[in-house]
């Protein structure tokens, strides 16, 4: 792991950039809890779609202020979304402040907040038409959004190594049905199968029953492709010399596949992975847009975007509104980086 | 006779690597040359740069290349010389044919100095008979011919604006022996009608005798032994173009065991100070590991070893 | 050759059935059927149910269901939308056309900006210019179609130089042909753009590879060795090389058009299949999403026999086996 890293940093230096956001980002949805500013939920009514706060150092009268506050802003036209400052009313940032009770990573309750105002309010990436804060959404749809990449990936992958990993070895008629049934799954678009498959069972149903079905929509699209591309691997592997050999010694063919199969599949596998990540985090967002996946008022990147969808007024009276996506955005072309650093290094013809 | 080719003092590398060092041979009209040597030694490097078609990292580093008196190193279009003054055919034929035209297409568009598009087709049909290929071949792609049939379209193309020189890079390696012997054959007739000269690269010495008349034999990017084909394969100076020779399983009889040449050609980027082959020599002396020996000329001859004198490349 | 395309048409024909199988599986499992729906409509007579009953074969076993329902998707019977009350083949027809014309213009627009820009990068590998080009690459690759769709419609909404939303402007009805196609086509625009947009950066970097590999390979030794110029070189023998690849994965490529388009149609109002498979969705309207799906299918059925005929027209090798 850590000779990957080194090589990745001398060979690729934005893909070891990227591999850093990456645990970043995971990190911060992990501690959502403390870092975010406000509970997830929290409706400010008196600031809906209110633009990302500005952080100053500096005053109107151009003093400078150790401790950065923000200008108390206010609602003056509720029908335009006009927010006008309060030039008067600095509110200055402090760590550890007060607020609601809330639990903390499922262990404890604690009514203290990572950064906040006492007076004011501080929304970095602004507030959605709830008036809920932007940021602290993120962090919380970040949860959902990037565990349900590598939950998805972890299950089509299993999948995808059992059946590639059977139709490879045994061949023949199995090998035949097999692939067949894997051709079939990818003849269909991916977006019309996605759709449908989700048409099968109700709208409504839990955030956790949506989330567990989200995943299991994702990987079972996912797999088809993946098994291909192993059994193309097993097969050529199965002819390479040294598992001649090994057939040759009378090894069992269960120590020949974990022994000398899976090893030699493992370089692609970290590469593919990663490569497929985006895919699944796609998926989920693509579902969440349409109101078909994870339900309100839990965020996931992909909800949070739903609300721009055919609403031009919110869309271009807010564009603070699309920082999920950019979050997207960043996460995807994150892994695409990684992924591709991984392959070069990876390789043993580059080392 | 009159010369065709001639390099003097070619080096070719980059800063790293030296590929080729102090190079000097020439070739004369209808001669056959070959360069004898094992894989890695620089043979083919040498005909990638007669026609400056070197890989990228790599340059002409020194030296002069005269193709008919005129310095191929000082030219920048190379276009009017390749193809047209010199050809060249490859080991393996069918990577060296783009899979997705057919011959006929290939050879054409190798004609140089012919707009009429009638004369041009005539001119390939002519030649495929000269190569002794059916008119039909015209219409075929590469993937409907025998690895005889590709080589002698190879040909085909390598000879049809009539060159000077034609480079011959391991011709018959890979084809079996009877349609191996065939291009051979074919590669004689050709010198003998076309008055052609022909460096020919091949790592079989007794191939090289027969169809050359005078045979280089390269190790590690140095040239060790020139002479005629006869002089080299009958009384071999170098000490590795005798192991060599004696490597041929002809000079056995059967059930006796053919010698071989004991460890490994150093690689090109930790080559051992003083002669090359002085790790791999049964005559070494102090010397051999100290310094590089020089060019030995005896008449016609040319041996770089320090059992013929004592001369040190400068 | 063509034994071969009657080989890749045969080829196709489990693959057909496997798909409606596996469409008519769906509609199994789905909660609820057809009828229980119908039944609970007072327009609809008794009769007329167990008319259609028979229709579909509903008092035999399911493999007969199946074949029942497979021999009424052949003759383009594939059910009544429960909530438009048509036949679904009668929606899909207006849709499809919308789809196909927005995945057609952008696979042309990718495909004709991608072929040129990838031979470019590759001639420029390792030069800042080509080191850009990729840069851009991945960024057209990473970002989801429906966020640039976003993007677009608020700097749209700013500028409002474009249509957005529907297929024609107001005046639609009393223009003549030729304005009417221009008023489609501008309407067009804005999702076709968009979907060219995230086509073309795994296109650009598929081309550019193909291209790099090509020209490393011996018969462009050959060329060069023949005294061609570095022009021919590149437009004849790289570029025919290259390109065979390519036509290989326009399949997979249309699949991905698809769905891509099945948001952005979404997105930017688009009329097409996208939309009407969410309606489908939204509304429980399980015939409408399953010939959707089967609709989809079938396109890249299509898609791949028209590049599996493409390439054994351009490729010899498949040609002439």
């Amino acid at each position: 792991m850590k000779i990957i890293l080194k090589r990745l940093k001398k060979r690729n230096k934005l893909s070891y950039i990227s591999f850093w956001i990456i645990i970043f980002l995971y990190l911060s949805a992990l501690l959502a809890d403390l870092i975010s500013p406000y509970p997830y939920n929290k409706q400010f009514r008196d600031y809906p779609l209110c633009p990302p706060t500005r952080i100053h150092f500096f005053d109107y009268n151009r003093k400078f202020h150790l401790r950065p506050f923000v200008y108390e802003i206010r609602l003056v036209n509720p029908a335009l979304n006009k927010y006008e400052i309060v030039k008067e009313k600095k509110c200055p940032i402090y760590f550890l402040v007060k607020g609601e009770r809330r639990k903390i990573l499922g262990l404890f309750y604690s009514d203290r907040y990572l950064f906040g105002t006492k007076e004011g309010k501080v929304f970095l990436f602004g507030t959605d038409i709830h008036g809920r804060d932007i940021f602290t959404r993120i962090l919380y749809g970040a949860r959902i959004s990037l565990s349900i990449g590598i939950i998805g990936v972890s299950i089509s992958f299993f999948l995808g190594f059992l059946i590639g990993g059977i139709s490879g070895y045994f061949g023949g008629k199995i090998d035949n049905f097999l692939m067949r049934l894997v051709e079939i799954f990818m003849m269909f678009p991916s977006f019309y199968l996605m759709l449908s498959l989700r048409a099968v069972f109700p709208l409504n149903l839990s955030s956790f029953q949506i989330y567990l079905l989200i995943v299991i929509i994702l990987s079972l699209i996912g797999w088809a492709g993946l098994a291909r591309i192993i059994r193309g691997m097993v097969l050529s592997i199965k002819e390479e010399e040294y598992i001649l050999a090994a057939r040759a010694l009378g090894l069992s063919t269960f120590r020949i596949i974990f022994k000398h199969i899976i090893p030699n599949t493992f370089s692609y596998t970290i590469t593919a992975i990663t490569l497929s990540i985006p895919g699944y985090i796609l998926g989920e967002s693509a579902l969440s847009l349409l109101g078909l996946g994870i339900q309100e008022p839990y965020p996931s990147w992909g909800n949070m975007l739903s609300v721009c969808v055919g609403n031009l007024r919110v869309l271009s009276n807010a564009p603070w509104m699309l920082t999920p996506g950019f979050f997207i955005f960043l996460t995807i072309i994150c892994f695409n980086f990684l992924g591709d650093g991984l392959r070069d290094v990876l390789d043993p013809k580059n080392w | 006779m009159k010369k065709i080719l001639e390099l003097k003092n070619i080096y070719v590398g980059n800063e790293e690597i030296k590929i080729l060092k102090n190079i000097n041979f020439e070739v004369k009209k209808g001669e056959v040359l070959s360069i004898v040597g094992e894989s890695g030694c620089g043979k083919s490097m040498t005909l990638r740069t007669i026609i400056k078609l070197l890989p990228k990292n790599i340059k002409i580093l020194k030296g002069k290349i005269l193709f008919n008196e005129l310095d191929i190193t000082e030219i920048q279009d190379m276009e009017r010389i390749r193809g047209k003054e010199i050809g060249i055919i490859f080991q393996e034929p069918s990577s060296y044919l783009n899979p997705l035209f057919t011959i006929g297409n290939q050879i054409e568009e190798a004609i140089k100095n012919e707009k009429s598009k009638k004369l041009c087709k005539e001119k390939v049909f002519k030649i495929l008979q000269e190569v002794g290929l059916p008119e039909n071949v015209y219409y075929l792609y590469p993937h409907q011919l025998s690895g005889g049939m590709q080589q002698r379209a190879m040909i085909a193309m390598a000879i049809v604006n009539n060159p000077f020189l034609l480079l011959a890079d391991e011709p018959t390696t890979a084809l079996d022996v009877t349609t191996a012997l065939g291009i051979i054959n074919l590669l004689k007739n050709l010198v003998a009608t076309h008055n052609l000269s022909v460096i020919f690269v091949t790592h079989d010495i007794s191939l090289a005798r027969f169809i050359s008349d005078t045979i280089i034999v390269m190790y590690a990017g140095f040239i060790i032994e020139k002479g005629t084909s006869e002089e080299i394969y009958n009384q071999p100076l170098h000490p590795y173009t005798k192991k060599l020779i004696n490597c041929l399983p002809e000079k056995y009889r059967k059930r006796e065991r053919i010698l071989t040449i004991e460890g490994e050609v150093p690689s090109l980027k930790n080559l051992p100070s003083g002669c090359p082959f002085s790790n791999r020599c049964d005559f070494k002396i102090d010397i051999c590991e100290k310094y590089l020996p020089g060019e030995i000329k005896f008449e016609n001859r040319i041996v770089r070893c320090f059992k013929y004198g004592n001369i040190v490349e400068s | 050759m063509r034994q071969y395309i009657f080989k890749r048409l045969i080829q196709f024909i489990p693959l057909l059935l496997g798909m409606t199988f596996i469409s008519f599986i769906i509609i199994q499992i789905a909660p609820g059927d057809y009828f229980t729906q119908l039944k609970m409509n007072p327009e609809i007579s008794p009769e007329t149910i167990e008319n259609m009953k028979k229709l579909f074969g509903l008092d035999k076993p399911i493999i007969t269901q199946y074949f029942y329902w497979l021999k009424n998707v052949f003759s383009f019977n594939l059910g009544e939308s429960f909530t438009y009350h048509v036949p679904v083949s009668y929606l899909i027809k207006i849709r499809l056309k919308n789809t196909l014309a927005l995945s057609i213009f952008s696979i042309f627009l990718t495909w004709i900006i991608s072929i040129p820009l990838g031979i470019f990068g590759a001639v420029k590998e390792g030069k800042f210019i080509g080191k850009f080009l990729s840069f851009l690459a991945y960024i057209g690759i990473s970002i989801p179609s429906f966020f640039l769709a976003m993007l677009f419609i608020f700097f749209i909404s700013k500028t409002g130089f474009l249509p957005l939303g529907g297929t024609t402007s107001l005046f639609y009805e009393n223009a003549s042909f030729f304005e009417k196609f221009l008023d489609y086509l501008k309407h067009l625009l804005v999702p076709g753009l968009i979907l060219t947009l995230t086509g073309i950066g795994s296109l650009y970097r598929l081309m550019k590879n193909n291209f790099l590999e090509v020209l490393n390979s011996p018969y462009i030794f050959t060329a060069y060795a023949k005294g061609l110029p570095e022009w021919k070189i590149y437009l004849k023998h790289a570029l025919r090389n290259a390109i065979n690849p390519m036509i290989t994965i326009f399949g997979y490529e249309l699949s991905s058009i698809l769905s891509g388009a099945g948001l952005v149609e979404i997105i930017t109002g688009w009329p097409g299949m996208g939309r009407l498979i969410l309606e489908g969705v939204l509304s429980s309207d399980l015939y409408l999403v399953m010939a959707s799906l089967l609709i989809g299918g079938i396109l890249l059925i299509i898609g791949n026999l028209f590049s599996d005929i493409l390439l054994a027209i351009v490729d010899p090798r498949i040609r002439l086996r």
